[in-house]
């Protein structure tokens, strides 16, 4: 089987204009007791488009994505994955969404290849194909070797490959990535940098919160800013926020003096 | 694939990954088994010689170990989830979480069934029942009960799983709920062992099940809104 299948996009290339939007967010907004993580976002992505998320820590990148990855639910306001409402239609929306967080969401007692598996199943692969996907995912994530260990042994950087490589079963239309080169060393940061061209190339919506711009910079086809919970800049190419909120000033220097 | 199969797919899915996490990681069979044979075994010592004393109590003693080890059994198979994020990467894949909520009943299920089969013959020994006789009333008691208990303690280990206190709160929830559970189950297995001379035994067992069927039901239908964050 040629390595295609398992990347192919249900997308086509060559028409994104005709399709609903990879992302839209209109004035959304979520509270953590109170505290808004995100306060009114409005942000359209076109389908196929690698942009990435920056700000500080704090800013709303991981909870902007945690919200487009139904994990969380809006306070306010709506996000939509192609087209499909991630508070009404949460089912259909995961069907597409792919979603590589801080956390690994393995199973340590589980070898590397039954933790794929499980993901497997759970993301409705057929039995007849999804032993073949998982090793082809494994071989990709450069973890064939050690398919058969146990997760609770293995580095912080083989965790994150093999929770890249659940990303790669799913076959998503959009991949919201959450610091994606953290923990990983030379050659995962080339695997990472690789897929991310696979997905940009076979039309897959890409959604990356990373400070690692010397990494990403050659695939991003926008930067979006944000800073307390608003988009505070927005570069390049096919992605609007409305309104573009201007850049914060920066917080009066304090004077000390004794 | 149709919706039934596909639940039934998942539900096993789940099932079969946290047999396996216990298999190999054996933290809540040890403690399990240690608590209810050490129940069994302190009770015996306590009631003394007397035989027909001790066939009185045993019932109540084997549902006495068989709960709280379920408990300790239902409340590890979610705490499997807390790991490095697992419980919201199970809660993000596209499937119903009626299929979720079945996974996890049905390995609870498979413990206490396992329990059972464990904690039976060793009250038959321990407390000089026989239980030969009645094995097939028994097995059904047996079975209906921990179906019942395993609806009831999956849903509010579903509730606690996200809590610090979760292993103080989930008895505190459950136990109340469980009680016409346990009340049944006792006097089903009393009569079992008895003969049934009052012929009461069909009675227990409908109870049981039609605890059952409520339990299931408002479990399936409520357990995915205990998963939203």
């Amino acid at each position: 089987m040629p390595q295609t299948t398992i990347y192919a996009s249900p997308r086509s290339v060559g028409a994104p204009e005709q399709l609903p939007p990879g992302v839209a967010t209109q004035e959304l907004a979520r509270l953590f007791g109170g505290n808004p993580a995100l306060a009114g976002v409005t942000l359209t992505i076109p389908a196929g488009r690698c942009v990435q998320l920056t700000g500080p820590n704090g800013a709303g990148k991981t909870t902007l994505l945690r919200i487009l990855a139904t994990a969380i639910r809006p306070s306010f306001g709506s996000a939509a994955v192609d087209g499909l409402d991630v508070a009404a239609q949460p089912e259909l929306v995961r069907s597409r969404v792919a979603y590589l967080s801080h956390a690994t969401g393995l199973y340590d007692d589980l070898t590397a290849r039954e933790n794929l598996g499980f993901a497997a199943t759970m993301l409705g692969l057929e039995r007849t194909t999804s032993t073949e996907a998982v090793q082809e995912v494994l071989e990709e994530v450069g973890l064939a070797d050690v398919a058969s260990l146990r997760v609770s042994g293995f580095s912080a950087g083989m965790r994150r490959r093999l929770a890249l490589g659940r990303v790669l079963l799913a076959r998503p239309s959009l991949v919201l990535l959450d610091e994606p080169f953290a923990a990983l060393d030379g050659s995962g940061i080339q695997l990472m940098e690789r897929l991310l061209d696979r997905w940009h190339r076979s039309g897959v919506t890409a959604l990356v919160a990373s400070h690692a711009s010397e990494h990403i910079a050659a695939h991003a086809d926008a930067t979006v800013q944000l800073d307390g919970g608003i988009v505070t800049r927005v570069t390049g190419e096919g992605v609007t926020a409305r309104p573009q909120q201007r850049e914060r000033a920066a917080p009066p220097a304090i004077e000390v003096t004794t | 694939m149709t919706s039934l199969r596909r639940t039934a797919t998942v539900a096993w899915a789940i099932a079969r990954k946290d047999a396996i996490a216990e298999l190999r990681g054996k933290q809540a069979a040890v403690s399990t088994l240690t608590f209810a044979a050490v129940v069994l075994l302190l009770f015996g010592f306590a009631l003394g010689p007397d035989p027909r004393r001790l066939a009185d109590a045993a019932p109540g003693l084997l549902w006495l170990g068989l709960v709280f080890a379920g408990l300790l059994a239902v409340g590890r198979f979610h705490e499997l989830e807390t790991e490095d994020g697992a419980l919201e990467q199970l809660t993000l894949y596209p499937v119903d979480r009626r299929s979720i909520y079945a996974g996890k009943a049905a390995i609870g299920v498979i413990a206490m069934l396992a329990l059972g089969v464990l904690l039976v013959p060793l009250v038959a020994i321990l407390y000089a029942v026989d239980v030969v006789r009645a094995l097939p009333v028994l097995a059904l008691t047996v079975v209906l009960g921990s179906i019942g208990f395993a609806a009831v303690g999956t849903f509010y280990a579903g509730v606690t799983v996200r809590l610090r206190a979760r292993e103080v709160m989930l008895p505190l929830l459950v136990l109340p709920i469980v009680a016409p559970l346990l009340l049944a189950a006792v006097k089903a297995t009393t009569a079992a062992l008895a003969g049934d001379p009052l012929r009461e035994l069909p009675a227990w067992l409908e109870l049981l099940a039609g605890f059952d069927v409520v339990m299931l039901v408002a479990g399936a239908g409520t357990y995915g809104f205990l998963l939203e964050e």
